[in-house]
């Protein structure tokens, strides 16, 4: 389908809402005064901090015993924790401090932009997290606004449900069935989360209104920049279909592909569900088939049986050629009822509609297999190799999963399968209703007007921050390029503390880094301070617009003394008299007073240290 | 019902026939909430009404004039509602009581302050930690639910008749469940009152309160548990977290443990001491070298001397300090006076400054009766009457030397010891040990333990 077929989204009872996650770029964490900063990737922990959890009751005395739950009593959690980036407070050894205000402000200042209504008071909500992912077992969150409304330049108006300020979670570092490592590091940075009501028209328009907010999230200049500081998930369902929310989309570009493969995937269910029912049906139990395989020659079923692992088998009735239909680019119904498997800590599953010449199973495994399980012609099996108890788990999480193709689609949360071709796979169930209460730690705080005005002055505005740049750089497009570019903040600050020429400093911005970025270069880790010192040296002549690229390059091999790189590079620029006296030794030097053989000859060897345009004027001057 | 909002939120509410619990829609202007009636905090603003949205957000919206409210429909208030859990009993498990008294570890949101309260019932405890009831056949005795803040001698003496009735009976071990700030004062008082003790008896608690899911509480509960079924340790300690990970606990002796941090789960270090023992959820235990064990062949019953006497101070001596405080413990009847002195466990005796010159001032108490123990706010090691001049006027006059007690520990001590001893008695016994509160070697690693 096109992105933007709205007629055909209507027809299939389209549904699509956004959730944008973003990253605050204030100087301290939400509640306590740790760096938002996070360390270099290089950096080795200093300690860390092992712990489990438990289900808890929450405000009302329910305690919920959902099988997550369950789960988390057998988990070990281990907590990296960072020189300067993790304090007490984040490895849950003290209460929170006050809450960040510089955030609070921004997020009101956000809410204010997207025109909505600000709670009258901020209550911090603990939100129960099951993943381990806080030490605290809950994630910090309030809401800020509620009924706002976001237009995108192409026309398109979504309404804003609510707009939350939270804390970061921690990052994953490694994982395992029964442990899970994480990084305290980025734990604790304010965050905004921005939803949107769930009837964006298309896939198209979903990428547009992400795109928007994006925008007026940069525009305000108080956002952190680079990967992993914003995340948009993405919530899509079809007429008969459910909910499914996609998560961990790096690329926004690929937001419309990836939501049109969910409609496929959705569309692919239902057509298997239709089919199943208008046949005779039915996923059987598992059973026990480690014996027929003692002597077998498939290397995924000795891998394991050869450390006492166990074979399980289940009977699939009719669902002969279905497990290898395709519901996505390179994933079948087999891929999604693997990937429950997984979830139990096997390598998956294998299943009939595969080839089992390629596993190597003999004719007389499978017809023995076939005989066990009972098998009919129209019938289908799948099997399952692994150590117990998981082997047993995976095998009823896959049954459950089976099962659930007569229902259609399940409510899932998924995860990014495959970049390239915008596929999904199974991360966890969708979430039941949040299991919130509130965090005595914290106060709440009275908006008061005070705040508001503030917020009010500090709203981004897209429109006129367009306006602004369509004046300063007199040209549209250029103007549009910079307000969605990451560096607009960038932008702002060096034109505003050097004389450099913004069109000039835009084009760099926007082209030079790209190119220099997709050569190979860390121009994203240069530190600001060292690109406005860059752009000052070409302001004040003392460089020249090719020293700027390699000044640039200097940069983001690690050199952050800008003059001393500008001598070390030989970078200096050449100009007025000097220039002068340049063109008057060369001129000897190649016994030529003609203008074109001596500006080919001087910039053959000054490339980076004449300007062009200065030479040339010399040069006429001469002439005339 | 519990009625938290302010005077004109209440009479709106009631005017409606609406009470927490109740589905309501506020209304002001276009702006339009559904959701449940919360009650409200202490805190924050009384005029803002407080509702659950169906997200599980908490909502305030202020009361002003424009505001509309109607109710959609009847709730029941489920505030601390809870499955009823029944102990299965385990034969092969040994009896072990459960003495609950309060604190953090029995807590949760409390609508009243807007903090943690002691509103919980044992069995949500218990029902947290279902692998206790393998460990043991858990009896729960309510005895009280009181802060730590407010536990005095009063409490203590009830606590150590509930372990010295339980131990009496058919339990081999008894957990006290009690709030951490008082715990190492209870278990020293405990260590005092209990007599003929054959059994462990395990205080323990938590940092972090018990309706959040990292609570250190559970294994904490889960290892005093083991302790109190399994171990051979017949004296009082403190069970908590060895360090700040979920791994182990340390049980410590009651009269040598000290809460030497605000927050954290280790906050409960030795002073002048190792663990008696490190125990782990698992039920294994590891013990240090020396500690009262316990005498399969001992049939006595354990006694209580609850008695005490509190009006005995602690006094702390630093620069400028006025020494006339020491006047004011005496005119006010008290009997003991707990110093602690500096360094070795000296107060300023020597000074040419009459006003800061203590020395006049303790010996008016002693002449008055009272008796003066020194002990050091450096916490390790031991003090001494002789090492320096000044030292020696202090004991000379007749100041008690009480080597390496903490002064928590020797002010609890001599308030037991007066309330239940003669002066002389009590004199003679001070810088005596009776429960491993005062050693006579101190090892080289039992400092910053």
């Amino acid at each position: 389908m096109e992105p933007n077929d709205s007629e055909l989204c209507k027809k299939i009872g389209f549904m699509c809402g956004i959730e944008i996650h973003q990253r605050l770029a204030t100087r301290e964490k939400l509640f306590c005064s740790c760096p938002t900063a996070v360390p270099p990737s290089d950096e080795k922990p200093v300690g860390s901090v092992k712990r489990h959890q438990r289900a808890v009751a929450g405000e009302l005395g329910k305690i919920d015993l959902s099988a997550e739950y369950e789960e988390l009593k057998d988990r070990e959690f281990t907590y990296n924790i960072y020189d300067n980036n993790a304090c007490l407070v984040e490895i849950d050894e003290e209460p929170p401090h006050d809450l960040n205000n510089d955030a609070l402000c921004i997020a009101i200042a956000f809410a204010k932009s997207l025109k909505m209504d600000i709670v009258d008071e901020f209550q911090t909500m603990r939100k129960s997290v099951v993943n381990g992912s806080n030490p605290s077992a809950f994630q910090r969150t309030m809401l800020i606004g509620l009924n706002g409304e976001i237009e995108t330049s192409d026309g398109i108006k979504t309404k804003i449900m609510k707009l939350f300020l939270e804390e970061e979670s921690s990052g994953i570092e490694s994982s395992s069935h029964n442990a899970v490592v994480y990084n305290t590091d980025r734990l604790g940075i304010p965050l905004v989360e921005i939803d949107t009501d769930p009837y964006i028209p298309t896939p198209a328009a979903a990428k547009s209104v992400a795109l928007t907010i994006g925008t007026m999230l940069r525009v305000s200049g108080s956002v952190q920049r680079g990967l992993g500081t914003i995340r948009q998930d993405v919530n899509v369902s079809i007429r008969g279909g459910s909910r499914v929310e996609i998560k961990g989309m790096q690329e926004l570009d690929k937001m419309d592909k990836f939501i049109i493969n969910e409609i496929t995937r959705q569309q692919s269910l239902l057509e298997i569900k239709d089919t199943l029912q208008s046949i005779d049906a039915k996923v059987h139990q598992g059973m026990d088939v480690t014996e027929i395989f003692r002597n077998t020659k498939v290397k995924v079923i000795t891998g394991q049986t050869e450390k006492g692992g166990v074979v399980i088998g289940f009977r699939l009735q009719g669902f002969k050629g279905l497990l290898g239909k395709e519901v996505n680019p390179e994933r079948r119904l087999g891929t999604e009822i693997s990937d429950y498997a997984k979830a139990a800590g096997v390598n998956g599953i294998i299943h009939s509609d595969e080839d089992m010449g390629k596993y190597g199973f003999s004719n007389d495994e499978l017809s023995k297999l076939a005989a066990a399980l009972s098998l009919g012609e129209n019938d289908a099996f799948a099997l399952i190799a692994g150590q117990q108890p998981h082997a047993s788990k995976a095998a009823s999480l896959a049954i459950n999963r089976a099962q659930m193709c007569f229902d259609g689609v399940p409510l899932e949360t998924r995860g990014v399968a495959n970049t390239e071709l915008c596929t999904t796979k199974f991360m966890r169930p969708l979430p039941t209703s949040s299991r919130m209460y509130p965090e005595t730690d914290v106060r709440p705080i009275i908006t008061t007007a005070e705040m508001l005005k503030v917020a009010e002055r500090d709203a981004p505005d897209i429109a006129a921050e367009r306006a602004s740049l369509k004046k300063q750089l007199s040209n549209e497009s250029l103007a549009s390029n910079m307000i969605m570019s990451p560096r607009l903040g960038m932008y702002k600050r060096i034109v505003s503390s050097c004389q450099a020429d913004p069109v000039f400093v835009a084009n760099v911005l926007l082209q030079k880094f790209t190119e220099l970025k997709r050569s190979g270069l860390d121009v994203d880790y240069i530190p600001e301070s060292s690109i406005i010192d860059i752009f000052s040296k070409y302001a004040d002549g003392t460089v020249t617009k090719q020293g700027i690229d390699e000044l640039l390059k200097a940069a983001s091999s690690g050199t952050t003394d800008i003059a001393s790189a500008i001598n070390k590079r030989n970078l200096a620029r050449v100009k007025g008299e000097n220039l002068a006296k340049l063109i008057s030794s060369i001129s000897s030097e190649i016994k030529s007073t003609e203008p074109d053989k001596i500006r080919r000859a001087i910039m053959s060897k000054y490339r980076l240290n004449v300007d062009g345009s200065e030479l040339n004027e010399l040069l006429n001057k001469s002439k005339q | 019902m519990v009625k938290v909002y302010g005077e004109e939120i209440q009479r709106m509410l009631d005017g409606h026939g609406i009470k927490v619990g109740d589905q309501i829609r506020l209304k002001m202007g276009n702006v339009e909430l559904d959701g449940e009636l919360m009650p409200k905090a202490n805190i924050g603003s009384r005029d803002t009404i407080i509702i659950k949205m169906a997200d599980g957000y908490n909502i305030g919206m202020r009361l002003t004039s424009g505001l509309e409210i109607k109710k959609l429909a009847d709730g029941v208030p489920n505030i601390a509602s809870f499955p009823k859990i029944s102990l299965k009993r385990v034969e092969s498990a040994p009896d072990v009581s459960l003495i609950y008294t309060g604190g953090t570890i029995g807590s949760r949101v409390d609508y009243e302050t807007g903090g943690v309260s002691m509103l919980l019932k044992p069995e949500e405890l218990l029902y947290k930690v279902p692998e206790i009831q393998g460990i043991a056949n858990i009896s729960v005795d309510m005895l009280m639910s009181v802060a730590s803040e407010d536990l005095s001698y009063h409490e203590w003496g009830r606590i150590a008749e509930s372990v010295a009735k339980a131990l009496n009976n058919s339990a081999r071990g008894a957990i006290i469940t009690i709030g951490t700030d008082a715990m190492h004062y209870t278990a020293a008082a405990l260590s005092f009152m209990l007599k003929d003790l054959n059994g462990p008896v395990v205080l323990t608690g938590a940092q972090r309160s018990s309706d959040r899911g990292s609570s250190d509480g559970f294994i904490n509960l889960v290892c005093a548990a083991q302790l109190a079924s399994k171990s051979d340790i017949a004296e009082v300690g403190i069970c908590m977290h060895n360090d700040e990970s979920d791994g182990k606990c340390a049980y410590i002796r009651g009269v040598k443990a000290r809460k030497m941090h605000t927050s954290r789960r280790d906050a409960f270090r030795p002073i002048n001491d190792k663990p008696m023992a490190y125990v782990w959820p698992s039920g294994e235990i590891k013990y240090a070298k020396s500690y009262n064990k316990v005498d399969a062949n001992k049939h006595g019953k354990v006694t209580v001397m609850p008695n005490f006497d509190p009006r005995v101070a602690i006094v702390k001596v630093y620069p400028n300090s006025n020494p006339k405080i020491i006047d004011f413990y005496v005119n006010e009847g008290y009997r003991g006076i707990i110093i602690e002195g500096t360094g070795l466990g000296h107060a300023p005796v020597s000074t040419g400054h009459q006003d800061l010159l203590w020395l006049p001032h303790i010996k008016y108490a002693l002449d008055n009766g009272l008796i003066v123990g020194m002990t050091s706010q450096c916490l390790y090691g031991r003090v001494h009457p002789n090492v320096y001049k000044n030292l020696r006027l202090l004991s000379n006059i007749g100041v008690i030397y009480c080597d390496d007690m903490m002064a928590e520990v020797a002010q609890i001590k001599l308030g037991w010891l007066l309330g239940n001893y003669k002066v002389d008695e009590a004199k003679a016994m001070l810088n005596k040990n009776i429960a491993g509160e005062i050693k006579s070697r101190l090892e080289f690693d039992e400092f910053l333990v």
